[in-house]
């Protein structure tokens, strides 16, 4: 009896919980199981163990516009099993793969692929890395927040227009995102600006010396991000360039996660590649150009002519500027010693008649 | 000077341009004091002593906290989005003891109560009945006396099925004492200097000292707030549909239990939630 009457109880249960699911007008196909029933609410968190402030908030409409919109919360936090679940202890692994077959692939999607390229190169951990080194290597969500769709701006047809013919045939919703998708990466490497790549990969990284050390990375690359700013590429991207080369456009292929040291034969930096790196954006490259010291580094040691010329030009810079400014400064002053008053109006800066004039 | 040409004023026109020519003689001076001084392209000599005022005016304290919110910008993936903050000076007292996250003892329901501080004020939960005094719920703002609304979480958006986006950000459901048609406001006293004092000079309290403090903060204060079906359930404490909630969000929150969890998991643990 107890026995059937669990049963009859479930059931109904369970009817009342698919009649609701399908009435309820909408809900996104990502969030099947309703997890933002909770998750929407901006509060949801809690203090940790360690005294950390840990938010649990994920933005509903901000979710539905980042790339992962259409892939149920589960297919990535593979480890929720029940409601409510447990404390979260486990990391999500990029490499799962999701309940969606993308166009054109019988497959499910996966980002195996670029992991594996990333993993075998330099920021990918390897068994022999020392512990500190493996905990500062960059992992997928160091670089890559839940992207949003961004819109890249047409400038020989209109977005609009595009999209407009699109639309003949396709739903607005799904298509736009689809545009997006594809044409941000018809444009440049990565869809970030280079000022932003150069961040990336400076702050808390490669421009964090104390870090460096412990990590006992070469001369050449602890100097790294210095030589790159004071060079003609870091100025010009200091300066808002949007075409001058960050680091990724030369240091990775298209498939922007191969960044190898200069010593492996696949490195787009290695003296074997250099031609066809530089090429990317110079014209007629030839091997004498690609020798050009990138992240030069003008020490007294290292180049001892360019310093000298550097220092000299230094000195004609300055020299002229300030020499100007000293000469007009002693002409004033000399004058006002002899008597002679600045004046602002008038028609001329000076009044008065000079003491050692005696002539007059 | 013998023969000296008479100066005549100048057309205006001359001083403009003069006054042109000053602009820009200035500003390639000051670009190429910077240039000397600070900028990260020129020999940069002020920057060592900039450096070191900054290294002195650094806190341990400080530098970690900045060093928590970038890895939880990057341990949070779903994008750590700012909201607006009311002024320090509003804020109710409970925070500047209990912080944002108040709630961390039970661990089943910590989160979820947390959740909850988002459109409740502490009391709406924590008060303590008194016998005789009847209590009303209504939305509550600081910035605002008499707020109208929309409030965030009352309706679905029809295209999205999620809630709609509201501008108003900080009013919250919070209990008042009713008699007649008079309503007063059941929160706790607002004294946040008391508090701020307290903060600052409680370790130099010995326990009971400190428990006195504590309990001029927690006059009508209970221990453990409403359980979950006081508002969950039917017969709720909350008056759903006079708050403002639409009639189908008022559903989904008095029946909680069916539709979102007890059929789908079979293991449901938070306490007393659906218990008969
Ligand atoms: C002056 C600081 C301070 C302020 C202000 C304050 N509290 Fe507390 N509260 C405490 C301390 C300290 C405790 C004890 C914490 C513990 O035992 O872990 C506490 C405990 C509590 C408890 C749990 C009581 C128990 O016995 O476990 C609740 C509930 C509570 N506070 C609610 C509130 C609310 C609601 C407010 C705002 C009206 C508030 N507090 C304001 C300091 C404060
Ligand atoms: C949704 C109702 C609700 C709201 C709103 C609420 N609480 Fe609570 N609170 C509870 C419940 C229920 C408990 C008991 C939890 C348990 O131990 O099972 C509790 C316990 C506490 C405790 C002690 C236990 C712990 O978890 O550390 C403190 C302190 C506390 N609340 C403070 C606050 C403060 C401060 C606020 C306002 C910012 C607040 N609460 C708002 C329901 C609520
Ligand atoms: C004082 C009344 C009250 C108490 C007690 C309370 N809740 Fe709530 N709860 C609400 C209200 C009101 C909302 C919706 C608020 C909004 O969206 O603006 C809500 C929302 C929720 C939601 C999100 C539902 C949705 O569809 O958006 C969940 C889940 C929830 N509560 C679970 C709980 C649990 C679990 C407890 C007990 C630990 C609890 N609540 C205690 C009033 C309460």
């Amino acid at each position: 009896m107890e026995f059937i009457r669990i049963i009859t109880r479930k059931t109904l249960f369970l009817a009342i919980f698919l009649l609701f699911s399908f009435m309820t007008p909408g809900v996104d196909a990502a969030d099947k199981e309703n997890c933002l029933m909770c998750h929407k609410y901006r509060q949801i968190g809690r203090i940790d163990e360690k005294g950390r402030k840990r938010s649990y908030f994920v933005n509903e409409n901000i979710y539905a516009n980042s790339v992962h919109r259409n892939v149920p919360c589960r297919d990535c936090h593979t480890y929720i099993d029940k409601l409510p679940h447990d404390p979260v202890t486990q990391e999500v692994n990029c490499a799962n793969e999701c309940h969606i077959k993308p166009p054109f692939s019988n497959d499910n999607f996966s980002h195996k692929k670029i992991i594996d390229v990333y993993n075998r190169s330099v920021h990918g951990t390897q068994e022999d890395d020392s512990p500190e080194l493996k905990a500062a290597k960059p992992y997928c969500k160091y670089c890559h927040l839940n992207p949003i769709y961004t819109r890249v701006e047409e400038q020989r047809i209109a977005f609009e227009e595009t999209l407009g013919r699109c639309l003949n045939c396709h739903e607005r919703k799904g298509v736009t995102q689809a545009y997006k998708h594809i044409t941000h990466r018809l444009r440049s490497k990565t869809s970030r600006s280079p000022q932003e790549i150069v961040q990336l990969c400076s702050k808390n990284c490669h421009a964090d010396l104390v870090l460096m050390k412990k990590l006992k990375v070469s001369n050449e690359s602890m100097e790294a991000v210095k030589t790159y700013n004071e060079s003609i590429h870091g100025k010009a991207v200091g300066l808002g360039s949007q075409k001058a080369a960050d680091c990724v456009s030369c240091h990775a292929t298209s498939s922007i996660h191969d960044i190898y040291k200069k010593d492996e034969p696949h490195a787009t930096v290695n003296k074997a590649n250099l031609v066809k790196t530089c090429k990317q954006c110079h014209e007629n490259v030839t091997e004498r150009f690609a020798q050009i010291d990138v992240h030069s580094e003008i020490g007294p040691h290292e180049k001892p002519v360019l310093y000298s010329v550097n220092v000299i030009l230094g000195f004609a810079f300055y020299g002229s500027v300030f020499g100007l400014i000293g000469l007009a400064m002693l002409e004033s002053y000399g004058r006002r010693k002899d008597g002679i008053k600045m004046q602002i109006l008038h028609g001329t800066s000076w009044r008065g008649k000079s003491k050692r004039d005696k002539s007059k | 000077m013998p023969g000296e040409p008479k100066r005549l004023e100048h057309p205006r026109s001359v001083y403009i341009i003069g006054f042109i020519f000053k602009i820009i003689t200035l500003s390639v001076l000051i670009a190429v004091i910077y240039q000397i001084t600070f900028s990260p392209h020129g020999p940069a000599v002020l920057v060592p002593i900039k450096e070191k005022i900054e290294e002195s005016q650094k806190s341990a304290i400080l530098e970690e906290v900045r060093q928590q919110e970038e890895y939880e910008k990057h341990r949070h993936f779903h994008h750590v989005v700012e909201y607006p903050q009311l002024p320090e000076n509003m804020r109710p007292v409970c925070y500047i003891c209990h912080s944002d996250y108040p709630h961390s003892k039970n661990k089943k329901v910590r989160a979820m109560l947390n959740m909850h501080t988002q459109f409740f004020v502490c009391e709406t939960c924590h008060i303590q009945e008194q016998p005789g005094i009847s209590v009303t719920y209504k939305w509550y703002n600081p910035l605002n006396e008499t707020p109208k609304g929309p409030f965030y979480g009352t309706e679905y958006d029809p295209e999205t099925g999620n809630l709609i986006e509201v501008e108003d950000q900080f009013s919250k459901i919070s209990p008042f004492y009713r008699t007649g048609d008079k309503f007063k406001s059941a929160i706790q006293i607002q004294d946040s200097a008391l508090a701020q004092d307290y903060v600052k000079v409680r370790d130099k309290l010995t326990p009971e000292q400190r428990d006195n403090v504590k309990k001029k903060f927690h006059v009508h204060i209970k221990a453990k707030g409403h359980e979950c079906k006081v508002c969950h359930s039917r017969n709720g404490i909350l008056d759903f549909r006079n708050l403002g909630f639409s009639a189908n969000r008022t559903i989904d929150l008095e029946q909680l239990n069916i539709k979102g969890m007890v059929t789908k998991y079979e293991s449901f643990y938070i306490p007393n939630l659906f218990s008969e």
